[in-house]
C-alpha cells in the first residue's frame, strides 16, 4: 500500500503544482498552458498507477470506501477537465476556477483512512461499471462548464476582468458552457437509467425515491430546467453562469453530499 | 433552431392564441418542471401523497408536450427532438401503466417449504391481475460467505420451479440473479435466520399433526433476540420461543459461513403468571399441554424474498434508450455540429 500511496501523493503534488500555476498564470496575465497540461498528465500517469496497483492488490475498483471514491472522482474529474484543457484552449483560464474546486476534493480525500472496505454483494455486476462511468462523464462535463460560468463571473468583478480579457466574449463561452451542460444531460440521464436496472437486481425495485435517487432526479430536473429556460427567455450572461454554478452545487452535494446523510442503502458517490 | 414561444413566435406561425398556446408554451413547461420538483420534495419529506404530487405535474407535463409537438412546427422540423418528446410523453403513459400494475412484496420460506402465494407483505396497483397462485417455486437451501468483520458476501440460493410447461427445474438465484416466473420477478433478500420447527396434535385430532416453523428475527442482524411470540394453529396456545446456543457462527475475526449451529436449544413458554410453563426443549422432544402435544423437530434455515411485478418494465426500458438516443441525436445538431465560437 506504501507504493499506491507514495503515488498518489506525487500525483496529487502535480495536480496542485499544475493549479497552481494556472491561478498564479491569470494573476501575472501569463500562460503557462503547456507547463500545466504537462503536469495534469503527469498526475493522471501516477494515480492511475496507483489506483491500478490497488485495484490488482483489492481485486475491485475503486468504489467501496469514500477514499476511493474521492481519488477516483478526482482521477475522472481530472481526466475530463485535462482532456476539455487539450482540445479547448478557451476553456484553459478556467482551471483557476476548476483547479480549487478539485484542491478541495484532494484535501478531503487525503483526510480519509486509506483500509481496504469489503465490496457488497450487490456490486458483483456489470451495470457498476455503466453507472459509474457515466455519473464521473456527467460531473466532469458539468465542472467544465463551472469553469467557464466561472470565468463569465469573474468577468463581472472590476479587478478580474482583465485577466481573461484574451478569451472570447461571454456569450460565446456562456453557450459553451451549456454544450457541455447538454452532454452532462445525457450522461446523467444514462446514469439513472442504467442505476435503475442495477437497483432493479440489487434491490427487486427500479426506483424507490431514496434520499440518492431523489436528489439525482432533482438534479436532473434542475438541469432540463436550465436548458429549457436558456430557449424560454433571453438569460443574461451572468444568470446563465449562475444557473450553470446552481445545477453543479445540486450535483455535488447529490453525489457527496447525500450518502453522508442517507441511512439507505444505496450510498453511492460514485 | 430554438423552439421560443412567445407571442410573436406563435403569431407568426398561425397558432391560436389562448389556454392550447399556454399549453404548448415553453415556460409552462418550465412551471411543470418546477412544480414536478416541488412535488418529488414534498413525497420525499412525507408532506404529500406521492402519487398525487408525482401524478398531477407529469399528467400536465403529457399535456403541455402533447400540445407542443401538435402545435410547434420547430417540433416537426427537428425529428430527434419530436421523437424524444415523444418517448418522454410514452415514458409518462408507461409509468401511470406500471403504477397501476405493479406488485411489491415480501415472503419468508423456510428451507424445503414451497411458495403457497401467500406474501407476508405487498403494495400493489389496483389493476395488478394476481397471478401469484399459479407460481410454484421450492426453497431448497442456501450459502452465504461472510468476510472477517462479518461482512456477507453473495449469496447463492438453490431453487426448484415449475415451469409454463409444467416441468420441474431447479438453479440458482441470490442478490441480482432473479427467478424469473409466471412476469413475477422473485429476488433473495438479505434477511434470513433459524426457523425452529414443530409438529402440534391437538387433543382428539385425528390424522398427521400439523408441521410448521416459526422464522425467529434475521441473523445476524438481531444476532442477540433470537426470539418470537407466535400462537399454535387451530386455536391453540400463544407461545414463546427462544433459541439457544453457544458457538460462535459468523466469527468477525475471519472468514465464515452462514450455517445452523450444531447444538442448540429452544426455550418454550407457553402462558402466564401461574399457570407459565417454561420448558427447554432439543431435538425429538414433546411437550405435553392442556390443549395438545408440541414436538420439536429440529432447526432449520429461512430466506427471505421479495418479488416484483411490472410488465412495463422492458417497454419502459426501451422508451428511455431510444428518449436517450433521440436526445443525443437532437443535443448533436444543436449544439456539436457546428462551432461553439461562431454565432448561429
Amino acid at each position: 500500500m506504501e507504493q499506491e500511496l507514495a503515488l498518489l501523493w506525487t500525483a496529487l503534488a502535480s495536480y496542485v503544482l499544475a493549479g497552481t500555476l494556472a491561478i498564479v498564470g491569470i494573476v501575472l496575465g501569463r500562460r503557462p498552458e503547456r507547463w500545466v497540461l504537462t503536469l495534469l498528465c503527469l498526475g493522471l500517469a501516477l494515480q492511475s498507477l496507483s489506483l491500478g496497483l490497488r485495484w490488482v492488490r483489492l481485486e475491485h475498483g475503486p468504489f467501496v470506501t469514500m477514499f476511493e471514491i474521492l481519488a477516483s472522482n478526482v482521477w475522472s474529474l481530472t481526466l475530463i477537465y485535462t482532456l476539455a484543457y487539450w482540445r479547448q484552449p478557451a476553456v484553459r483560464p478556467a482551471a483557476a476556477v476548476v483547479m480549487p474546486i478539485l484542491f478541495l476534493m484532494m484535501g478531503w480525500m487525503i483526510t480519509t483512512s486509506p483500509e481496504a472496505g469489503h465490496l457488497p454483494p450487490t456490486y458483483h455486476t456489470i451495470w457498476l461499471w455503466f453507472h459509474v462511468a457515466f455519473g464521473k462523464v456527467f460531473l466532469g462535463s458539468v465542472l467544465v462548464a463551472v469553469g467557464l460560468a466561472g470565468v463569465i463571473l469573474l468577468r463581472n468583478l472590476p479587478r478580474a476582468a482583465t485577466r481573461f480579457a484574451n478569451l472570447p466574449a461571454s456569450a460565446r463561452l456562456e453557450d459553451l458552457a451549456w454544450r457541455f451542460m447538454a452532454l452532462g444531460l445525457i450522461f446523467e440521464t444514462l446514469m439513472l437509467t442504467v442505476g435503475a436496472l442495477w437497483a432493479q437486481d440489487a434491490w427487486g425495485r427500479y426506483w424507490d425515491w431514496d434520499p440518492l435517487e431523489t436528489w439525482a432526479f432533482l438534479t436532473w430536473l434542475a438541469l432540463a430546467f436550465g436548458l429549457h429556460a436558456r430557449m424560454a427567455w433571453n438569460l443574461s450572461e451572468r444568470i446563465s453562469a449562475m444557473l450553470v454554478l446552481g445545477v453543479f452545487v445540486l450535483a455535488f452535494l447529490t453525489f457527496f453530499g447525500v450518502p453522508f446523510v442517507s441511512t439507505a442503502p444505496h450510498q453511492g458517490a460514485i | 433552431m430554438e423552439i421560443r414561444t412567445t407571442p410573436d413566435t406563435l403569431a407568426s406561425s398561425g397558432m391560436p392564441r389562448g389556454l392550447l398556446s399556454i399549453l404548448a408554451s415553453l415556460k409552462f413547461t418550465l412551471v411543470i418542471l418546477f412544480a414536478l420538483a416541488g412535488g418529488v420534495l414534498a413525497a420525499f419529506r412525507g408532506d404529500a401523497d406521492p402519487l398525487w404530487a408525482l401524478a398531477l405535474p407529469l399528467g400536465l407535463f403529457a399535456v403541455n408536450l402533447g400540445t407542443a409537438v401538435v402545435l410547434h412546427p420547430a417540433f416537426r422540423r427537428q425529428p430527434p427532438l419530436l421523437l424524444f418528446h415523444l418517448a418522454l410523453i410514452a415514458l409518462v403513459l408507461l409509468l401511470a401503466v406500471g403504477r397501476l400494475t405493479y406488485l411489491k412484496g415480501h415472503l419468508e420460506l423456510t428451507e424445503g417449504e414451497a411458495f403457497s402465494g401467500e406474501l407476508a407483505g405487498w403494495q400493489a396497483g389496483p389493476w395488478h391481475p394476481w397471478r401469484l397462485d399459479r407460481v410454484k417455486f421450492i426453497n431448497e437451501g442456501f450459502r452465504i460467505d461472510y468476510a472477517p468483520g462479518v461482512k456477507r458476501g453473495p449469496t447463492s440460493n438453490v431453487i426448484a420451479w415449475q415451469d409454463a410447461d409444467g416441468i420441474w427445474r431447479r438453479g440458482v438465484i441470490g442478490d441480482d440473479q432473479p427467478l424469473l416466473l409466471g412476469g413475477y420477478r422473485f429476488y433473495t433478500s438479505f434477511n434470513k435466520g433459524f426457523a425452529p420447527t414443530f409438529a402440534w396434535r391437538r387433543i382428539g385430532r385425528m390424522g398427521d399433526p400439523v408441521i410448521g416453523s416459526v422464522h425467529l428475527p434475521s441473523y445476524p442482524m438481531h444476532e442477540y433476540s433470537q426470539a418470537r411470540a407466535w400462537r399454535l394453529p387451530e386455536g391453540g396456545p400463544a407461545l414463546w420461543t427462544q433459541l439457544k446456543f453457544g458457538e460462535v457462527i459468523l466469527d468477525p475475526d475471519q472468514a465464515s459461513t452462514f450455517r445452523l449451529p450444531e447444538k442448540h436449544s429452544v426455550s418454550i413458554r407457553v402462558g402466564e403468571g401461574a399457570s407459565e410453563i417454561l420448558r427447554e426443549m432439543r431435538p425429538g422432544e414433546v411437550l405435553r399441554l392442556p390443549e395438545g402435544e408440541l414436538s420439536y423437530l429440529g432447526l432449520r434455515a429461512w430466506m427471505g424474498y421479495t418479488v416484483f411485478h411490472d410488465p412495463t418494465l422492458p417497454w419502459m426500458l426501451a422508451a428511455v434508450l431510444f428518449a436517450v438516443a433521440c436526445l443525443a441525436w437532437h443535443l448533436y445538431s444543436k449544439y456539436f455540429a457546428r462551432p461553439w465560437n461562431r454565432e448561429a
